[in-house]
């Protein structure tokens, strides 16, 4: 007995241990990061993602915005844009959804043929509903691949649940003061009703002598015994009282609610953001990931096609951010609460960060170098069909406007330290 | 006691401790199917019927008619032809009707109410029983299985719709959302996101018969009558099948084999 104690106190302490130890992780561990490199570098690339609070009670609603690049170079394994529908990654529903828009047009159904290559912006609004500390990430889903997740913010979530209320009232007129509790008195009283007639059915059946005895009594061609008059004369009670009980149920429906329509499905079409005009080329050279220095390095000939010096400010890739400290405009670019975990901590490490003139034609290798690329699994690039890598560079003209421009192609690894 | 029930005893020939213990192994038995098709029927609906019936917003005037009556007559026939071959008891349909209700409704409050947060709107879920009734009270007026196929199998699909309007028509009134229609089943299934579950896999009225403006419905639950009867044939064949036990003889090497001969 007390050995069985004891081993219990092991497996609770265990448990509760292996809980702690979880807690205690900088970042818990998130179903966005079980996504292969090769989604997280080359579909979608989150930017300028915005959530408009990381405190708030039940009721009151956070507005997440950002845009996504669609990476031209996407990868085969992954169905083109052409079904999508814009969400939010949340675990369950502990936020309900108020409204969401792609470019501005409603997005509550889905998007037909997006683009590759292309920008598009999205909002939505979320409606706190159940206490606690939720990762929230906008998200958009791919027929035919599955969701695609952007970078999360951690939110806390006070107040109770009891609180939460999302009313609505019908073009028909009718006031739906709970849409969590809408009809469902209603469901289940028809479901005792109908739960009691059957229930009844059955025991009408089951008080008498059951298995054994029927067995026997049929055996012996008694089946007169098993069945009898008043049984068939209740067989057609429960028919027409079935058949009835429908038809009626049916017909108090439609009196009660004359105005129904059906479910509304089919797909929306908003045309992407307009490009911007480009203001560099990008011929990329080499990749290489250097596995024990946790670090990736890229040669690019970049030519600047613009009238104006650009500088290089930003390479960002599966929503980590490696910024150039060297530039301001870089810097102001990150919105001061943007996830600290997100933005790679020693920055972008740029070969050549002078000027590039306009007309000028410079090779530069750029070094991202972070644990990141680690703790959010994307070194298993090396294990993918497709090993090659994107990302997006974020270049800066004198006057601190940004232009973007997509670089990738195959990467390497690098097993030994060089 | 009835003299019905005196005189069925009586014909089984078993003695009082006999029938006594008989009685304790009913319960048994009731217990144990109970458990055993409560989980089984319910694991089925879920793998044929699916989000058909799992979600509020899936439950469309097509498919949603067609697929969950075919599917939810399945194991219910089957114990239907057992219960009436050996036992003569009409209620096989029923108690899988019964069963999967609150086999659903149990998932539904513990598995998405208390563990995925979700409201009890995003599940509400479709009952058979009335179908399942009509396709039970029908054996015991015809006695034939053939006529219960024909006539019940169509019934039990007929009687899906109709019967479960009463309970699901609250969901179907208009909304305003965006400046856009939405039946307040849409608006349970935009508000309360389901991450894994995109609005784009919803399969809502696809093909021609939309065309036939309003009455898409019945024409699918007719068409699901029509299934319905074969798949009631099939099954109480199956169910039947696999209430049978037949000894076979080991052959000479087998029982060479283990040392017998
Ligand atoms: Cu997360």
């Amino acid at each position: 007995m007390a050995a069985i104690v004891r081993a219990w106190k092991l497996v609770l302490s265990m448990i509760v241990l292996g809980a702690l130890a979880a807690e205690a992780l900088p970042v818990f561990a998130h179903g966005e990061r079980a996504q292969e490199p090769y989604l997280r570098t080359r579909t979608a690339h989150w930017y300028d993602v915005t959530w408009s609070a990381d405190k708030l009670s039940v009721n009151q609603e956070i507005v997440v915005t950002g845009k996504f690049r669609l990476y031209s170079d996407w990868p085969d394994a992954v169905q083109l844009p052409e079904t999508v529908f814009v969400s939010n990654a949340t675990p369950g529903p502990v936020f309900a959804r108020v409204d969401s828009y792609l470019n501005g047009v409603p997005a509550r159904q889905s998007f037909r043929d997006l683009e590759v290559g292309r920008d598009y912006e999205y909002k939505m609004v979320l409606r706190a509903r159940i206490p606690g500390r939720y990762h929230v990430h906008p998200m958009i889903a791919i027929k035919g691949s599955g969701p695609l997740v952007g970078p999360g913010r951690w939110i806390n979530v006070g107040g109770t649940a009891d609180d939460f209320n999302y009313s609505l009232t019908a073009i028909s007129g009718e006031k739906i003061d709970d849409l969590e509790t809408w009809g469902v008195s209603a469901a289940l009283t028809w479901h005792s009703i109908w739960l009691v007639i059957a229930a009844a059915w059955i025991l009408w059946w089951v008080r008498r002598p059951l298995l054994i005895p029927r067995y026997l009594a049929l055996k012996k061609e008694r089946e007169d015994l098993l069945t009898t008059d008043t049984d068939i004369k209740l067989g057609i009670v429960v028919l027409v009282v079935a058949v009835g009980l429908a038809f009626y149920g049916y017909n108090w429906a439609q009196s009660k609610y004359p105005r129904t329509v059906p479910l509304q499905a089919g797909t929306m079409y908003t045309p992407p953001l307009p490009v911007q005009s480009p203001v560099v080329k990008i011929r990329f050279q080499e990749a290489k990931y250097d596995v024990p220095g946790r670090s990736m390095r890229m040669v690019m000939d970049v030519t600047n096609i613009s009238d104006k010096p650009l500088r290089l400010g930003e390479f960002a890739t599966a929503s980590i951010r490696f910024v150039n400290h060297q530039l301001p405009a870089a810097k102001a670019n990150v919105a001061a609460n943007y996830p600290a975990e997100l933005v790679a901590r020693n920055g972008l490490g740029i070969s050549d960060d002078s000027e590039i003139k306009p007309g000028e034609t410079k090779q530069i290798a750029i070094d991202a170098t972070d644990a990141a690329w680690e703790i959010e699994r994307l070194t298993s690039f090396l294990t993918d069909v497709d090993s090659k890598v994107g990302g997006l560079l974020f270049f800066f003209d004198p006057e601190g406007r940004r232009h973007i421009a997509e670089v990738g192609g195959p990467i390497l690894p690098v097993f030994k330290k060089s | 006691m009835s003299p019905n029930s005196r005189e069925i005893l009586a014909v089984s020939e078993l003695p009082p401790e006999g029938a006594k213990l008989s009685r304790i192994w009913d319960w048994c038995v009731v217990a144990a199917v109970a458990l055993l098709f409560m989980g089984a029927i319910h694991l089925h609906v879920m793998l044929t019927v699916g989000d058909w019936d799992m979600f509020i917003d899936w439950k469309d005037r097509q498919f949603w008619v067609l697929v969950t009556p075919v599917s939810m007559l399945m194991i219910p026939a089957a114990l239907q032809a057992v219960f009436w071959h050996y036992f003569r008891l009409p209620i096989g349909m029923t108690l899988g009707a019964v069963l999967l209700l609150i086999a659903t409704w149990i998932t539904r409050y513990v598995g998405w109410h208390l563990w995925g947060y979700f409201p009890f709107t995003m599940g509400v879920p479709a009952t058979m029983i009335a179908g399942a009734l009509a396709c039970d009270a029908i054996l015991l007026i015809v006695r034939s299985s053939l006529l219960t196929s024909t006539f019940g199998g169509f019934v039990f699909a007929l009687l899906f719709y109709p019967s479960n309007w009463a309970s699901l028509a609250p969901y179907f009134i208009p909304i305003e959302h965006q400046g856009m229609v939405a039946s307040v089943a849409d608006m349970i299934g935009y508000v309360f996101p389901r991450s894994g579950t995109p609005e784009y896999i919803r399969m809502i009225e696809r093909g021609t018969l939309r065309t036939y403006e309003g009455t898409t419905v019945w024409i699918s639950s007719f068409f699901a009558g029509v299934i319905c009867i074969f798949m009631h044939m099939l099954w109480w064949r199956i169910g039947l099948a696999f209430s049978t036990q037949r000894f076979v003889d080991s052959s000479k090497r087998f029982k060479k084999f283990v040392g017998l001969a």
